[in-house]
Formats: structure tokens, sequence, C-alpha cells
């Protein structure tokens, strides 16, 4: 095991979140928030941490990458960034529990957007920055920080790229795994930006806009009131909603999008599919709202809000109904599941998966009745290897055992059966708030789970971030037995 | 093709006929303790053999099904005219007026769910409690298996039947044994099991009343009671007694035949799965055990016993309650759920996922992960000693997830129908795997009485979802299906 090239890409990566950190410092010395010497000190921790991994323990490393690296890098990331983020919350005083401020780093960094403060406007300007930045350079993924960092890495760079997203087949924008990587980054920050403006221009605040766009691009969740998405306009909204939407869909295929590819798009049977479960989904939720008496234009409006929040994994929600029915939350537990398409910021299962399933399980009644009959599965008029079906249907098999495990531990800590399944999936989904869970039980704060159930759902965050396999492979005797 | 139907009908005939003579000894409590009820079982009886013997007279000459899509409609529509001749001892004798909740109990009777509308079961008539048992001892031992025992000789397409019922991965036994004599084996097992503990039982103190019907609703892995509170108030012995039927229940017939006929040597390459089904149990054994002590204060011995027993009648979804269960700590009612999905081995009379089954899925994960750190490594699935084949793999999984995914809609579909959350689940648990008692109100000593009748017929086609392993059930709803050619 080339343990000094983890180390090294490790402490790029940390010195890199040092960086981040000017942004929140430079908002913290203009407003006056008195976070300032937290975040400065953090900062400096951060640096100092990254430079001894990075030039000490690093130095001299090969940069020749095998799979079995890949997994480790993946892990040691996902473990050391989110300690480490936890830090500006400790010192600056804002969080007093180490749990809680870690909850709160590996759920940003996760993208699940669970959020362990109680009042998210009483935090100091600098850190509610920094909370929605974790989300931001989670969204794509730590890994693709490294692969675009460390250009000269040789080897398996493929199985690296693949540890984030794993079992979805990415199709690369350019033949180059660095090149690709760029353009991903590109576009991200593209759409950021955009967003950022536009709702400055709907005359929200500017920190206000940061955060916010920040948590829609990523599909994190974290918002900056207690009351969630209330206060904002109605053209806040149909711009969170539209944007919502669009990190739904895979970020290369944004590309395609704005690279005016539209034809790409069209002929893209997963992009379809997510339109159709997103149109279906808005008229089910639109018709429950109705039925219980809701007026037909909130109804309509708020299930296009409400869907977009769920099937991107984003979780924000506003209290704009005065009645949640039953009908609304069974919609949402089956997105909470599906999830956005492969290769987005989103969670969940990811209907590429999703739609092999079904055609499979399709060609399976069909051979029922015809036992001889041979059928292939075509997505994208491209023949879909059996051995990788089963693959999908391994990892689907981890993920219910994952939610099943997580919620049995979720027992253990003193929840009831219901708000433990409802807290398990909308946690390794990467969902984070959502109005299911305060309408399946009683109102669930995050703030008030106890200690264990918190580390519970942080390992979930982690295996549905990573798609479990990363996380187990490291976990599996076989990893570790000498060749 | 209407000759196909033509056999159909008199199969569903012998059934019809086996069905109205389990009814006819019904009649043996109704006069003995004089319960008012002799007049309706017989009619009841007469009804019920009448149709029977003359669907059997009319098609007796049609005896072959060689169309795929028969079998399975054949499996389904057996189990739906079972069910509805077994609601009449129900509606006749005046237990229930409510054609959904007879339907329910029948149903429930028949697939060895044990889920009962009867909040008050003693004041039930003694033919009636005989029935509701003899419907578990009868549909628990799979009626498919009887039609195949009865037909051996007469040229149906057994293996189409038999691949439609149940035990879809238990290829092993196939393989050594033909599909006749693996019934014929069963039936000689289940035969000396249930004389022996009604024996076992009386000779233990019990009335023998108590003795037969417990030993029927046991050892089918059924679960319904003639007492209110199921198998609480029997004494400490009894109860380990009905624990050890109920284990048995859980066990592979095939090996059951092979233990106690002393050919100890096949059984050998055999063990996997069994040594797998005992680790899972003692694990929850301990865990139950230390829950029930620790969080819910029983001193060490009755912990020990009501643990042992509870967790097998779980995991073997047989569903008779040794306590009330309701106020057990959370953790230890989610994984009495969880074990009930697991269910017994393959080839048993237990429902839920079967043992192997999750065997044979948590192998494939592992050969996953073995193939992401060797990209280029083949690596195959082995169940004791040999490979599984792809065929059988996809079978595993596809059915796994069609379960997985009744399940969820179960839940939803009930909480549509105004049940609560946590009902909800358990409910579909329940009645899904056959398990029987749910949470909340459903749960422990009390029943499905409460719940809205739209919910007591969705439970119903659950449990025959759950009992028929879902393929077979959702085949017949395929387009393709009824399309001709």
């Amino acid at each position: 095991m080339n343990y000094r090239l983890v180390a090294r890409l490790t402490g790029m990566l940390l010195l890199l979140l040092a960086a981040a950190m000017l942004l929140p410092v430079a908002v913290s010395l203009h407003f006056h928030d008195g976070a300032l010497l937290g975040l400065v000190f953090s900062a400096c921790v951060m640096a100092l941490v990254g430079l001894l991994l990075r030039s000490v323990v690093g130095r001299g490393a090969s940069l020749e990458l095998h799979e079995r690296e890949s997994y480790w890098i993946t892990a040691s990331v996902w473990i050391v960034v989110p300690l480490v983020g936890a830090l500006p919350y400790l010192l600056t005083g804002s969080l007093m529990s180490i749990t809680d401020a870690v909850f709160e780093s590996v759920s940003g960094f996760s993208t699940t957007g669970s959020s362990v403060v109680v009042d998210p406007a009483k935090l100091p300007q600098g850190l509610l920055v920094w909370r929605s930045m974790t989300q931001w350079i989670g969204g794509l993924g730590l890994i693709l920080f490294v692969v675009a960092l460390q250009r000269r890495l040789r080897g398996s760079t493929l199985a690296l790229y693949g540890a984030e997203f794993s079992g979805t087949q990415q199709r690369r924008l350019h033949p180059k795994i660095a090149t690709s990587v760029t353009r991903l980054w590109g576009i991200y920050l593209g759409t950021t930006i955009v967003l950022i403006a536009l709702l400055a221009l709907a005359g929200n605040g500017i920190i206000d806009s940061f955060c916010l766009a920040l948590s829609t691009v990523s599909t994190g969740g974290f918002m900056t009131s207690a009351t969630g998405l209330d206060g904002y306009s109605h053209l806040t909204l149909a711009l969170i909603t539209l944007f919502m939407f669009l990190s739904g869909v895979g970020v290369a295929l944004l590309y395609n999008f704005f690279t005016f590819h539209w034809r790409r798009l069209r002929r893209n049977d997963e992009f379809i599919v997510y339109a159709a479960v997103y149109v279906i989904a808005v008229a089910a939720c639109a018709v429950s709202f109705a039925l219980r008496g809701n007026g037909v234009g909130v109804s309509v409006t708020y299930s296009l809000f409400h869907v977009a929040s769920t099937v991107s994994t984003c979780g924000f929600y506003a209290t704009g109904l005065e009645q949640w029915p039953f009908a609304a939350s069974v919609v949402t537990f089956l997105l909470i599941l599906s999830g956005a398409m492969a290769g987005s910021t989103g969670g969940g299962l990811k209907l590429r998966r999703l739609m092999t399933l079904a055609l499979y399980l399709r060609n399976y009644f069909t051979r029922m009745l015809h036992p001889n009959a041979v059928f292939t599965i075509r997505i994208d008029r491209q023949v879909v290897p059996s051995d990788y079906v089963h693959k999908i249907f391994g990892f689907v098999f981890l993920y219910i055992l994952f939610i099943i495990f997580g919620a049995f531990a979720l027992t253990l800590c003193g929840s009831g059966i219901a708000d433990a399944f409802c807290l398990a999936a909308a946690n390794i989904s990467n969902l984070g708030p959502s109005p299911l869970i305060n309408t399946m039980g009683a109102n669930l704060e995050y703030a008030m789970l106890p200690t264990g159930a918190k580390w519970t759902l942080m390992v979930l965050m982690l295996a549905g971030r990573l798609e479990i396999f990363a996380l187990l492979a490291i976990v599996s005797p076989e990893y570790w037995r000498k060749r | 093709m209407w000759n196909d139907i033509k056999a159909l009908l008199r199969l569903i005939g012998i059934l019809l006929v086996a069905e109205g003579g389990l009814m006819g000894l019904c009649l043996v409590p109704a006069v003995h303790f004089a319960d008012g009820t002799v007049v309706e079982m017989s009619v009841c009886t007469a009804v019920t053999l009448g149709v029977g013997g003359v669907l059997w007279g009319c098609f007796r000459r049609y005896r072959r099904i060689g169309d795929r899509r028969m079998a399975y409609l054949l499996v389904v529509l057996l189990w739906l005219t079972l069910t509805v001749f077994a609601t009449l001892p129900l509606l006749l004798t005046g237990a229930t007026h409510s054609i959904t909740r007879a339907f329910f109990e029948a149903m429930s009777g028949l697939t060895s769910t044990g889920a009962t509308v009867f909040s008050d079961v003693q004041s039930l008539p003694a033919s009636v409690l005989l029935w509701r048992s003899m419907m578990q001892w009868f549909g628990g031992f799979g009626i498919v298996l009887l039609v195949v025992a009865l037909s051996s000789r007469l040229g149906i397409n057994r293996y189409a039947l038999y691949t439609a019922e149940a035990s879809g991965a238990d290829n092993s036994g196939r393989r050594v044994v033909s599909t006749v004599l693996a019934v014929r084996r069963t039936l000689a097992v289940y035969l000396v099991a249930t004389v022996v503990f009604i024996a076992l039982l009386w000779s233990s103190g019990m009335e023998m009343w108590d003795a037969v019907n417990l030993t029927f609703t046991n050892i089918s892995s059924g679960g319904f009671s003639v007492n209110g509170d199921s198998i609480a108030s029997v004494t400490h012995l009894q109860q380990y007694i009905l624990a050890v039927a109920m284990l048995l229940s859980g066990v592979n017939f095939t090996l059951l035949y092979l233990f106690f006929t002393f050919r100890w040597r096949q059984i050998g390459h055999k063990l996997e799965q069994f040594g797998f089904y005992i680790v899972l149990y003692l694990l929850s054994v301990a865990f139950v055990v230390g829950g029930l002590h620790w969080s819910n204060g029983y001193n060490w011995g009755d912990a020990v016993r009501l643990g042992t027993v509870q967790t097998i009648s779980a995991l073997t979804t047989t569903g008779s309650v040794v306590a009330d269960t309701t106020q057990w700590w959370t953790p230890v009612c989610f994984l009495l759920l969880m074990l009930s999905i697991c269910g017994g081995m393959a080839g048993s009379t237990s429902g839920g996922l079967k043992i192997m089954r999750v065997l044979i899925l948590l192998r494939n994960v592992r050969g996953i992960l073995y193939s992401r750190l060797h990209p280029n490594a083949v690596m195959p699935i082995r169940l004791n000693g040999q490979v599984v084949s792809g065929h059988i793999r996809s079978n595993v999984m596809v059915i796994f997830m069609v379960f997985g995914l009744t399940l969820l809609l179960g839940v939803m579909l009930l909480m549509l129908c105004g049940v609560n959350a946590t009902e909800a689940i358990g409910a579909s648990v329940g009645c899904l795997t056959g398990y029987g008692p749910g949470l909340g109100a459903s749960g422990g000593f009390g029943s499905y009485a409460a719940f809205p009748p739209m919910a007591l017929w969705l439970c119903s086609f659950l449990m025959l979802m759950g009992r028929l392993e879902c393929m077979t059930v959702l085949v017949l709803l395929l387009p393709r299906f009824w399309r001709r050619g």
C-alpha cells in the first residue's frame, strides 16, 4: 500500500480547504460577526495539517496508483476532510459538542443537509458561508478535486474517478480523465455563479443568495433560517425549483446542454424518465394536496417545489401548506429511494439503476411464460451487460441492508420504528430534512436526537454519498489480505 | 386450451373434496361440545364436498395440464377457490357476518399466516376454532404440494407446478430426489410430526383439545390459537415443546426426512443453510434475551424462555405469541420483524424470503466486493459446495426485489387506507411473510379487528402474494399473460 501517496493527496486537499477558508474569513472581516478569530485559527490548523501530510509524510510519494489505493484514498479523504471541516463550528463556539460539529460537517460534505443548528440565522455570517461551502465542495465529490489537482497521477485514476460514482458507468466527457474533471468543475462553477446572480437580482441579500445557491446546486439543503424557505419571494422559490431540477440532471449531461448538443439530451433515456417521474410525481402530489382542501394554485406550485426538492435529494422545505396528506408522504418516500439521475450531485438509488432493474424484471416475467426466450436490456440504445445488472442488484440489496441496519441502530437509540425508517432513508439518500419526517411521527429535530443516533446517521450519510461499496471495500477482510 | 381449463377445474374439484373432508372432521367437536353448529357445519361440508365432487366427476377424464401459463393460473385460482369455500363455516355459523372479515380469516388460515380479525377468540364455537386450526394445517403444508402428491401419476407438468409454488432456490433437494418422492417424504414427515407432537403435548398434561389445535397451528408455522393469549398461558414445558414444533416447521422437510431415517451421510453436504439458520438464530436469541432482561426487566429465566420461543416463532414465521410483545423494547420488536422477513429454510412450511435466498444474496455481495478489488477475477458463488448458477442468482435477486417492493407498496397502500405508519409496517411485514402479528394494535395478543375493510382486503392480497412468493401472482397481472399465442 502506497501510504505516502494517500497522505500526500489528503494533505493537498486540506491545503485546498484552508485556501477555501479565505472566503468565510473575508466575509467575517466585512461583517464583524465575531467569528473571525475562530475561522482564522481553524484555517491555520487545516493548512498546518495539510502541509504536514503533504510535505512531510507524503514526501517523495510515487504517483503510481492502484485499485486498492484508490479505495483507501476515497475513504481517508472522506473521513479526514469532514473531521477537519468540523473545526470552524467548534472554534467559533457555535456548536459546543464534538458530535454536533462533526454531524454538521459530515452532513455538509455529503450534501445531506441535516442540520443540528436550531436557528441558522443566529450563526455568524462567516460560518454560514463555510457551512454552505462544505456542501458545494462535497457536491461534485472530493475525489474529483484530487484528480483535478494531481494531474500527474498514473495508473488506475479511473477507479478513483469511479469510487464516488460507483456502478453507474459514467460516460466521460473527454478521453483524458483530468480534462473531463476540469470540464465538470467548469459547469458546476458556472451554474453556481449564475444562480447566485439570479438570486441576488431577485432581491435577496448577498449572503442569503450565496448560501442558498450553493445548497441548491450541490443538492445539499442547508437553509439559512429556522423556518425553511418560508419568508422568500415566489420568484426566489421558482428559481430554486428550476435549479434543483437541473442539479438532478447529471452534470455531464448539463455540459451537453450548455454546449448546445441538445440531441444527446433527447436521446438520453434516463433524462426522459427523469422528466416523466418529475411530472407524474408533481401531478400526484398536487392532486393529493388539492383534495385536502388546499387551493389549486398553491397545490401545484408547492408540488413543483417539493418534488424537485425531493427527487434531487436537496431537501429544502417550506411550510406553505396547512394540510399534509398521507398520499404526499407516500410519493415522497418513493422519490427519496429513487433519487435523481446517475452522475448528478443528488443521492438515492439513481434512476439509471432503477430503469435497468425495471427492464430486467420485465424480461424476467416474460421468461416465466417463455422459458427459452433470450432478452437483452438496452439503455440509450446500448446493451447493458448482465454482469452490470448483477452489480446493481448487489448494490440495491446493500442499500436496503444499510437502511435496515441503520433503522435498527436508531431504534436502539430510542426512535420509533416508522421514524427510524424515515430517518435512515432520508439520510442514506442524502436528502436531509423533509416534511415527510415531520408528518410520519413526532416533530423530529436533528438537534434533539441522542448522540448515538447522530453517529448512526453520519455513517449512513457517508455510505449513501460513497454509494456503499467504497466504504465497504476497505472494511472487508479481502482488502487487507496480503497478495 | 379448453382441455387445460377442464383439467384445472378437475384439480380444484379434488382439492375441494379434500377440504370438505377436513370440514367434516370439524363436526366432531361440534357434536362433542354441543356448540350448536352441527347443522351449519354439515351444510358447509355438504356444499364443499358437493361442488368438489361434481367438478371432479365431470372433468375426471381431463388429466393433463400442459401449458405453463395454466400452471400459474391453477395455483392462484386454487388458493382463491379454497379460500372462498373456507369462509363458509365462518359465515354460516355466525362467527362473523362480514364477507371481508371471513375472507381475511380464511386467507390467513390457508396461507398459514396467523393474523386474525377475531379480538375474542374464546367466544367462537368449538367447530369454528378447529376449522381455523385445520385450515392452517391444510394450507401450511402447501396445497400445491398436495396437488403434486395426489396427481403424481396423472401426467401434470409437475415441475412447472413445483416451481410455481415455492422453494425456487432449493435446487439441492430436487437434484437428489424426484419431486414426487420429495412430496411423499414431506407428507410422511408432516403426518408423523403432527401425531408425535399431539402425543407429547397431551402427555405433558395439556387437554387433548388444546393439544390438537396448537399442534395443527404450530407445526404448520401458522399461529392461530384457541386461547385469547395465544400460547402465553400454557406451561413452560409446553411452550418449549411448541417451540420445537415451530423450529421443525422451519427446517427443510427433505432434511428432516433424511435425518429421521438415519441417512445422515446424505445430509452432510446440505448443512450449509442449516448452519446459517442456527447461527442467525443464536445471535438473535442472545440479543432478544439481553434486551428483555435489561430493558424490560424480566428475570433471566423468563427472558431466556420468552426470548427463545418468540425468536423461533418469528424466524419460522409462525406467529404464536408467548407474551404481550407490544410492551417489549422497540429494537427487539424490530429484530423480530426482520427475522420474519428472513424466514425459515426453503422447502419448509415457513414464509418470508427463506434463509437460502438470504445466504445467496449475501454471498453475491461478497462476490461483487471481491470483483471490485480484483476486476479480472471470476468468482463463482458456492452453496453446499456447489456453484450457484447465474440463473438461480438472478432468480433469487428478482424475488428479493419484488418481495421488497411489495412490502414497501403494502406499507404505503395501508397508510393510504388510514392505518398509521407503524401499524402499516407491522401489518405489511406480518402478512407478506406469514408471521401474523404486526405492531401496535395488531401485534402481541391483539387482532386486525380495527383495520378498515380496504386494509383487510389488501392484507389478504399480501398474504396470498407472500405464500406464492409474489411472482406467481404478479405474472397473472401482465397483459402478455392473457395474450393469445
